[in-house]
Order: structure tokens, then sequence, then C-alpha cells
């Protein structure tokens, strides 16, 4: 190991980090924005040109506002809380391809921090920490809506991680491969989304729950629970698990692109001209791959991706608790359970007959499962109605 | 030395101690947070050992599960979490007994192995230990059998839960 | 129940004699019931005269006479004017009188709320404790001979502050020194206080099912910092998991003593003080208060100003439903969205109601005999703007908006509040009473002012769920608009008050019971005047509190997410819940 490759790894990880914190900060903004154009308000156009510095000064005010410690919390447990939330959400990022292989100043240059051949079991067991930070947070606290917020999300996040890992296993399946650049470049003429249009939309449902935003946003329901778990955090330790739950939308976005979304690749139309990652550039002597759209590309959908989440927040209300449990563990995860089963039918023959056109038979059966789990969520709650408590 | 070699020796040594922590901390909850530390040590000898998807399987089971369910069911359960009676019954000295024997009888295992003073062969390049897992799993001239009976077990396990949560009066137990 | 018997001249002296004997006071009307027979008479005015729903419980202080009196008003929920009983005890301690709970269960708050001013003690009440005041409070404010720390002198205008243009500082003429009057041997410091003990006691203990798990419960104070309380409404729950075991409301944080302050104004000092009840609808608030006062009064109300008084009430119900409406999306976790929608046509009635009074919240604008000023140029036409173009589609636009987003039907559907029969046991009145089926609107039932000239309907809805009261919001809306478009193309030229101005109305002795359909349900304000210019009583039925009496019936059984939905179709306003 030559002391190269720590630069190369050290830039790449100062890249992903500094991506996100910033990515965080310009994501609050765009959130209250975008919030405030569905609201018929303004939002906050103040500090900065359209406010671009408000991400600054909620920062300061953050920093400079008191620190409290319940009396009778687990002090050392309540320091540590936030800590555990905030590191996997950046930790998760480190195998999310950005860009394709390419060669600079005489290296080959992966884009990701880590490229390890079990990439998505290694989003899985990151995103299974992430709920340590909220059970501990909630029972740190010593505070009744705290710990039942903490119960709340560990009930929920370990019920919709089961779906989340067959929503890996469906890519993994399409991709041949848990190498999320082997699953990127398996997306390279079609998008997985296309393949298992399904397995994309249980994967964007789910991925809300993970993350715990609206309409799955039980952990903090501001009007049970007054904040949740993290309703004794105040100052930096507060601003830690904003971070964290920000970081993890742009996280399981970045996510969900690389998944189903074609990652850093180009869209469909852009095949093959010269605005594709792989097409090499001529510009006077020079000549090099155009690398460097892959980030871009990978930014705009992650953008798109945010903002159904923000939009979802704006419009739908919260689901009720036991209503998102039924959902998750008799409407997504026996659905996903089929997707799986569908996905490897249909790559299975398509493998035996040797011929790509045989993997439609995915969209059509998976949709016909969705369908039909549609049909059911429709009369349970036709059932449900009018049926008094 | 070398650097994996001393990341071997810290590792081991936070494993080793956090094990300690586990079973002396008086606070349950405390005792669960050592012992995912504890697993997370195994988790990364596994990938010192370049068994990456071991690794990582350790940390998504034994951490995001099964410590976890711990952590949950102690929260539950108990409104005191301090463990106040005594951490020694009677019987301590034969466990122990059983802990040295077993620990003599490892190492008298492993000192006659010739394995352990042969350097291992280095894997080859692009070597996927993963779809030889996969494979040895599930093909018949391997382990498909305990495999299968393994997960039949955990059906097993899953329906009696089942059964012993369910409410058969009131036949549907939450409403 | 028993049929009942619709008698068109009800004599209950001639049904119990002996028992009953009618109110002979000059401006007094009713029956005095005498204390032993209360409750057969109580059972019989409910079942065999059909007065189903108990509407108001209070009480007076007859220092002078020595006497203590509780009112009753009961009315039929198919409509027709007031039965008002009394019953008198003398004023010596302890005042008892046999609690009507049994009969009509929602007398529960305001028999505890008669226990905790009049200290009137209610013998067989399930659960008599102090509810606006907090536990250690000395005494029963609104009897005539307890006096407030801060006291000065009986009844406003007070003499000079400033005698002789020196400044007497109110702390100089405190007896106790302090604004609190603790009672002998007690210590702030060291207080405990005994209502939680008993609060807590109040709600179910740790039960475990046979057969099933062994669950733990825990108890939950929601509020009174909360927010979606609504304010500083405190109700002590505990739960199962997610499920509502047993709940306790606990009010007061906001108590003022409304009455006491009102007892001490003049007659129209009190005018703006009723825009503080509710203060999203201060003029409903006048509205009611000068129904009770002309009653008294017996005066007529200029044609002008019956108009723009109808026009007032009914744009203030379509902002409050309005309000409901955006606020219900905030409560079950929508962010806001449906509320600044909701919030932007608010605006446009509150801009007319700072062009006719100068305020947008505390209009302060009704009068006796009439209406403070008349409209102001071009007001007239922007109402007529906002109920003929705006507003309708508005109205359609959240409709479908609301109604048509799945995740929201799916949390409101099927979630009952109260059925029909229940609701009227609990007197509950207003949106909540209508949407379980009942058509019961006093505009109608009971009809006060001009609305007997409009044409308009009582939406009711069949279920009583928690989509009901939501869709039942979004048909009164509707409904009002009607009479509002009615309202400003009848509207006649004239004068907007009878008589001329005054600061010092004349009341003539006697009591009356005035009552408006408030967009949260009965107001009603019971006055009594003895000749003086201040009222001698002073008290206000607001819709909130009585309506909270059922919550614990309402919300028991249901989840954690549905009870604050269900407090928020409740739709309580903390000013007129704490008064």
């Amino acid at each position: 190991m030559d002391w190269t490759i720590w630069v190369e790894w050290l830039i790449k990880s100062l890249f992903v980090v500094f991506a996100l914190l910033t990515g965080f900060a310009y994501l609050t903004l765009y959130e209250r924005r975008a919030l405030a154009k569905i609201q018929v308000r303004i939002g906050p156009n103040r500090a900065g040109w359209q406010g671009l510095l408000q991400p600054v000064a909620d920062a300061v005010k953050l920093i400079f506002k008191e620190e409290l410690t319940p009396a009778k919390a687990d002090k050392l447990v309540f320091f540590w809380a936030p800590i555990i939330t905030m590191v996997p959400s950046i930790v998760i990022a480190a195998v999310i391809p950005f860009g394709p292989t390419t060669t600079l100043f005489g290296r080959t240059i992966v884009f990701s921090v880590a490229n390890i051949n079990v990439g998505v079991l290694f989003l899985m067991a990151v995103a299974s920490i992430a709920v340590y930070g909220i059970v501990l947070a909630g029972w740190s606290s010593n505070n009744k809506y705290a710990m039942l917020g903490g119960l709340r999300s560990s009930a929920q996040m370990i019920s919709y991680e089961l779906s989340l890992g067959l929503g890996f296993v469906t890519a993994i399946l399409l991709g041949n491969s848990m190498n999320l650049h082997d699953i990127v470049d398996a997306q390279r003429n079609v998008w997985f989304a296309v393949v298992q249009p399904v397995g994309a939309l249980i994967f964007m449902i789910v991925t809300l729950a993970e993350v715990n935003r609206a309409p799955f946003d039980m952990p903090e329901a501001e009007q049970e629970l007054t904040a949740g778990y993290h309703s004794e955090y105040s100052g930096m330790k507060f601003a830690l698990f904003f971070m964290a739950e920000y970081q993890k939308m742009i996280a399981i976005s970045m996510i969900a692109a690389t998944l189903f979304f074609g990652g850093y690749r180009e869209f469909w139309f852009l095949k093959d001209t010269f605005l594709s990652v792989d097409a090499i550039w001529n510009i006077g002597p020079w000549q090099f791959q155009a690398w460097f759209l892959g980030p871009i590309y990978m930014l705009l959908k992650v953008v798109v991706l945010l903002f159904f989440m923000i939009w979802i927040r704006a419009t739908w209300p919260r689901i009720r608790y036991d209503r998102l449990m039924s959902f998750g563990w008799k409407v997504l995860l026996p659905l996903s359970l089929a997707v799986v089963f569908i996905s490897a039918v249909g790559v299975l023959v398509a493998q035996q007959f040797d011929n790509n056109w045989y993997l439609a038979i995915i969209p059509i059966f998976s949709s016909v499962a969705g369908l039909v789990a549609v049909g059911f969520v429709d009369q349970a709650l036709r059932r449900k109605s009018y049926a008094s408590h | 030395m070398t650097t994996a070699q001393i990341i071997f020796l810290v590792v081991a040594a936070v494993t080793l101690v956090s094990a300690f922590m586990v079973v002396t901390t008086r606070n349950l909850i405390h005792a669960a947070l050592w012992l995912v530390a504890t697993l997370f040590g195994v988790a990364v000898t596994y990938a010192l050992l370049n068994a990456n998807f071991l690794a990582v399987v350790q940390v998504v089971v034994y951490i995001g599960a099964i410590a976890i369910l711990f952590i949950f069911a102690v929260m539950l359960t108990r409104k005191e979490m301090r463990d106040q009676g005594p951490q020694l019954n009677s019987a301590w000295w034969i466990s122990a007994l059983l802990a040295v024997l077993t620990f003599g009888g490892l190492v008298g295992m492993l000192w006659g192995w010739k394995g352990m003073d042969t350097l291992a062969s280095e894997m080859p390049v692009g070597f996927d230990s993963v779809s030889a897992l996969g494979d040895a799993l599930i093909s018949p001239n391997a382990f498909v059998l305990p495999f299968e009976v393994a997960s039949v077990l955990l059906l097993a396990a899953l329906v009696g839960a089942v059964y012993v949560a369910f409410n058969p009066r009131s036949g549907d137990s939450r409403k | 129940m028993a049929t009942p018997t619709t008698t068109a001249t009800l004599d209950l002296a001639a049904r119990f004699p002996g028992a009953v004997s009618a109110d002979a006071r000059p401006g007094y009307k009713g029956w005095i019931v005498e204390k032993d027979k209360l409750i057969e008479v109580a059972t019989a005015i409910r079942d065999e005269f059909g007065y189903d729903h108990l509407t108001a419980v209070t009480g007076v202080d007859y220092l002078p006479e020595g006497k203590m009196e509780v009112v009753y008003h009961a009315f039929k929920t198919t409509g027709g004017p007031v039965l008002t009983f009394k019953v008198q005890v003398p004023r010596v301690d302890p005042v008892e009188v046999p609690s009507v709970t049994s009969i009509w269960p929602g007398a529960e708050f305001q028999e505890r709320e008669a226990w905790d001013l009049l200290g009137v003690k209610f013998t067989n009440h399930p659960d008599l404790r102090r509810i606006l005041l907090w536990e250690g409070f000395e005494g029963h404010p609104l009897r005539k001979d307890w006096k407030e720390a801060f006291y000065e002198e009986d009844a406003k205008p007070f003499k000079s502050r400033w005698p002789e243009g020196k400044h007497v500082m109110a702390e100089e003429k405190n007896p106790f020194k302090d604004n609190i009057n603790f009672p002998k041997d007690f210590d702030p410091e060291q207080w405990v206080p005994e209502g939680e003990a008993a609060l807590y006691g109040a709600l179910a203990r740790y039960q475990v099912q046979e057969g099933s798990l062994k669950t733990d419960h825990i108890v939950i104070n929601m509020g009174p910092q909360h927010p979606s309380t609504h304010g500083v409404f405190r109700a002590a729950v505990t739960v199962d998991g997610e499920t509502v075991v047993s709940l306790k409301p606990v009010m007061g944080y906001l108590h003022r003593n409304h009455d006491k302050i009102g007892e001490r104004n003049t007659f129209l000092q009190n005018m703006p003080f009723t825009d503080r009840l509710d203060y999203f609808n201060s003029m409903s608030n006048n509205f009611g208060y000068a129904v009770a006062v002309e009653k008294l009064m017996n005066i007529q109300v200029a044609e002008r100003a019956e108009y723009i008084r109808v026009i007032m009430a009914e744009l203030s119900r379509i902002q409050n439903h309005l309000v409901f409406i955006g606020m219900l999306g905030n409560d079950l976790g929508m962010m806001y969205t449906p509320a600044l929608y909701a919030f932007e046509e608010r605006e446009l009635i509150l801009d007319i109601f700072e062009a006719v009074s100068g305020s947008r919240m505390m209009c302060n604008y009704y009068r006796f005999g009439g209406v403070v000023r008349d409209l102001p140029e071009g007001v007239l036409e922007k109402i007529k703007g906002l109920v003929f173009e705006r507003l309708p589609v508005k109205a359609d636009e959240l409709d479908r908006m609301l109604t048509e987003n799945e995740v929201f039907v799916a949390r409101m559907k099927g979630v009952k509040v109260i059925d029909a029969e229940n609701a009227i046991r609990y007197s509950i009145t207003g949106p909540v009473l209508r949407a379980a089926g009942v058509p019961y609107d006093i505009r109608r039932a009971d009809p006060y002012s001009i609305y007997d000239r409009f044409d308009f309907d009582i939406p009711t809805r069949p279920n009583g769920d928690l989509m009901d009261n939501y869709l039942l919001r979004l048909d009164e809306i509707r409904q009002s608009l009607r009479i509002l478009q009615q309202a400003v193309k009848q509207i006649p030229e004239g004068p907007v008050m009878t008589g001329k101005p005054q600061y010092q109305v004349r009341v003539p002795a006697g009591e009356s019971y005035g009552r408006v359909e408030s967009p949260k349900g009965e107001l009603a304000f019971y006055v009594v005047s003895n000749g003086k210019p201040n009222p001698f009583r002073y008290h206000v039925r607001p819709p909130s509190f009585v309506n909270i009496t059922a919550l614990e019936k309402m919300c028991v059984g249901t989840k954690i997410a549905d009870f604050i939905a269900i407090l928020g179709v409740i739709d309580i306003v903390l000013g007129e819940l704490d008064r």
C-alpha cells in the first residue's frame, strides 16, 4: 500500500462528508422553501440572497443555545445517543458510487469511498444500526413521551427493515451482484425502476419509514408525543438529531437512485450521446472521459427524490400507528416477498432462454401483485369504516 | 508487527473487555450496550479475516436485530433498570471450572494444529467469497440439509411465539 | 326513554303538588323544586315531559335572602322553549343538593363548577373535585361574601384610584399583602397537590386481563404544555401501548373567574369582556350576551342591526369552521398545509371585522338594541364578493383537497366520536351533536334574532365519526353562505340602534337566559339583575366546557392519535373552557 491510496481515500471521504454536511444544510432550506411554495407562503428569504445564508444563521443559533440534561437522565447514554444517530447517517454513504470507474493521473479511480463486494449488505447493516440512536435517546431522557417515541421507532424500523432488505434483494437479483458499481452498470440500458416498478415503489415507501419521514414520522409525532425521542434535547445535541435525519434523507435518496434509478448513469435518452458518463470528450489536445457528469446526474436524481419526500410531508397526514404496523407486516412484507419471487423467476427465465425480453414478465406480474395488494388494502379500509370501536 | 496485527490486538482487547463488562455491569441497558460492543468487535475480527460477508451479516443479524430486541425487551419489561441482587450464586465455581476447562481444551487443540504456524494462502484476485458461500449453502453436495433444517427450526420457533402470544378468547389480540 | 308527552302548557306544580311551586318573583320564570324531590321531579321532566337535554346548571348566591339557588335549564332536542327549574337551599354550609348526573350525565362538569365556584355540594356526584381552581384554594369565589386579594369595591365604576391626585398602590389596599390568599398553616413550598392523587386515583388502575399477555399501563400527562391540546388544556391519560384505557381532563390553567369579574362590571363593560371567551368568535359571543340582556331589558333591536348581526355571526361561523378544518389537518400531522389554505380565507373575513369594528379578533361590536356603528362604505360590496364568489369556490376547493385525500380519509372514517343517544345524554351541542345525527340547532329549534326569516337547512350526518364531524363543518359553511347570500340581499336601510347609545343601561330586575348557536355549540348567558347598574349574577355557559364532559366516554378504547383527533373535532377554545 503506497501513500497515494491514503490520499485518494482522504479526498473521497472529504468529498462525501462535505457533500452530506452542506447537503444537509441546504436541504433544510430547500425543504422550507418548497413547503412554503406548496403552502402559499414565501419561506425564509431574508438571510442572504434568496435565504441562502439561512442555514448558517440556524447553525449559529443552535450552537449558542443552552444544552439541558434532565436531572434523572442516564447522562452517558444521553450524551452518546445523538452521536450514535449521527455516525451511521454519514457512514452509510461510503459505498455509494458517484461516478464511473475511470483513469486519472495514471491511476484507476473508483468513485466510492469503499468499493466492497458486499456493498448492498453494508447499507443494510448500517441502516440497522441507525435505530440505536433513537432508542437510546428515548430511553435515556427519562421522559414518557421520549420513551414512547423510542419504542415506536424501534418497532417501526425493525418491521420495515424486512421489506427494505427484500427491496435490496430485488436489486441484487436484477443486477446479479452485491457490488453497487455492478448494479449501476447493469442499469446501463434500462433502469430497474422500469423492470421492477412495484419493487421500486415499495422501496420508496419503506425508505420513508426508515428515515421516519411523514407520513411515517411516528417517533417524533408532534401532535401526539410533542417531539418523541428528542423531546429533552436542545442546542447542538438536538442539532445532531436534526442533521442525522436530513443526512439520512439524502443518503437514502442516493441509495434509491443507485438501486433503481440508474445511479450516476445518464438518463436513458442521453445514452450514447456526448452527455453519457462513458463518452470521451476531445477538447483541444486533451482527451478524457466525461466522468464528472456522474455526480451531476446523481445530484439531479437525489434532488427530485427529495422533492417527493417534501411533497408527501406537505400533503399527507400521519398514518395511525397500529395501521402503520399492519401495513408493514400484512401488506408490504408479503408484497415484497412476491416481488422478489417474481423477479427471481423472471431473471431465471431470461437466462434460460437467453433473451432479455423475457424480463418483461417481471413488471407485468409484479404490477398485478401490486394491484391485488391495493385491492386488499382498500377492502380492509372499507370494512373498518363504520364498524364502531 | 504489521498494521493488521496491531488492529487485531486492539480489537481483541476491546472485545474481551466489553464481554467482561456485559456480565459485571449492574445496569441492564448498559449491559446490552456492552454486548453490542462485543458483537461489533467480533464483526471487525471477521473483516480482518477477509470474511466481508460474515462481518456484515454479523452486524445485520446480531447488532441490528438481536441486540436491539434485547434492549427493546429490557425497556418494555423493567421499570427498575438496576439489578440489585448478588451477581454470583453458589455454583459459581462450577462454571468457572467449566470455562477454564473449555479454554484449556481449545488451546490444547489449536496447539497441535499445524495451521497455527503456516501462513494462510493469499486469495486469488477476483475470488468471490459470497458466491462460494451461497453455493455451499444451497448445493445438494454441501450444506443444504442443515440449512433447510435450521430454517424449519426457526419457523417452528416463530409459530410457537405466535401461539404463546395469541389470545384464544378474543380471537384477535389487537383490535 | 318514554315517549315525550308534549303538553302545550306545562304545569309542574299540578303534576307535583307540594313539591314544585311556580317562581313568583317579578322578572323570574320557571319552577322551584323542593330539594328532596329533585331527583323524582327531574326524572319526570326528562321522561314524561321530554326535556332530554339538560343544557345548563349553575347557581346563584342570594346573600340578602340567605339562600343558595341552583338553576337548571332543560330543553327538548325536538325544539321549543326553555324549562327552568330551581332548587333553593339555606345558605348554611354544607350547602347540599342532590346531583342530577344520574339523569343527565352531561351535568357532571357543570356541577363540579358550581361546587368549585359556589360551594354547592352535590350529593351522589361521581367525582366531585374542584375543576377550574386549584386544589387547596380557599373558599368559593362566586359567593357574594368572598373577596379577592386585590379587592377594591363591589361594583364598577370604581372610585378614583388617584384621590386628590395621589396614587394609591393596589398592594397597600390588599388585606393579604400578596395576591394569593393562602389558608392558615399553608406552605406553598411544601405543598403536594392532593388533587393529583385524586386525579390519578380516578384513572382506572392497573388491570390484567386473564388469559392475555400481562401488559403494564403508563400514565401520560398530555398538556398543559402540549402542541395539540389547543392551549393549556391537560388530559391525564392511561395508555396500554397505544390504546387509551382511561382519561381525565384537567382544566383551569387559564381561569380568571370571568363570572366574578362580570359581576363587578357594568352591563355594558361586559360586552368587550365577552370577546375574550371564545377569541375566534367574538361576534358570536357579543351576540349571545346582547340577546340575554335585551330579553331582560325587553327592547326591540333595530331592523338593519338585526341583519348586520346575522351577517357578522355567520361570517364568524365560517371563519371558525375554516380554522377548525385547517387545524384538524394539523392535528392529524398534515404539516400546516390545509391550515394555511384556510387561514388565507379567514384573513379576508377578519378584514371585514376590522373594517366594521376596528379590531380583527376582539370586535366588541354589538350593543343592547343594535350594533355600535353602521357598516362603512364599501364593506357590503366586499361581503357580497366574498359570499357570492370567493368563499363557495374556496369551500369546494378545501373539500376536494381533503375529502379526496386517501390517507386523511383512512384516518377519519370509522373512528367513532359519539352516537346520538349519548350525545344528548351528555348535553353536547353544536356540530358534534349534529354530526351524530341529531338535527338540533338553536337557530331553528328556538329561533332568536331574525333567523326565522331565512331559508337554510340544518345539516346532519348519520355516523358521528371523525369524518362526519369534518364533513358537517363543510356543510355548515355552505349553509352559512346561504344565509349570508339572503341577508346581504335583504338588508334594509335605517338606524342601527334603537334609542340613544348610552354608557349606563337601565336593566329591570329579573333573570334571563339568552342563548345563541355559536360555531362551537350552544353559547348561553344567564344574567340576573336586581335593578342596579351591575348584573347580580352573570354566568356563561360555554359550549367547549360542556362538550368536553363526554371526552372520557369518547376516547376510552381509541388510540392515542385518535384521542388527539377527537379533541380536535370537539373544537375547544381554552378562553371559554377555562374562562
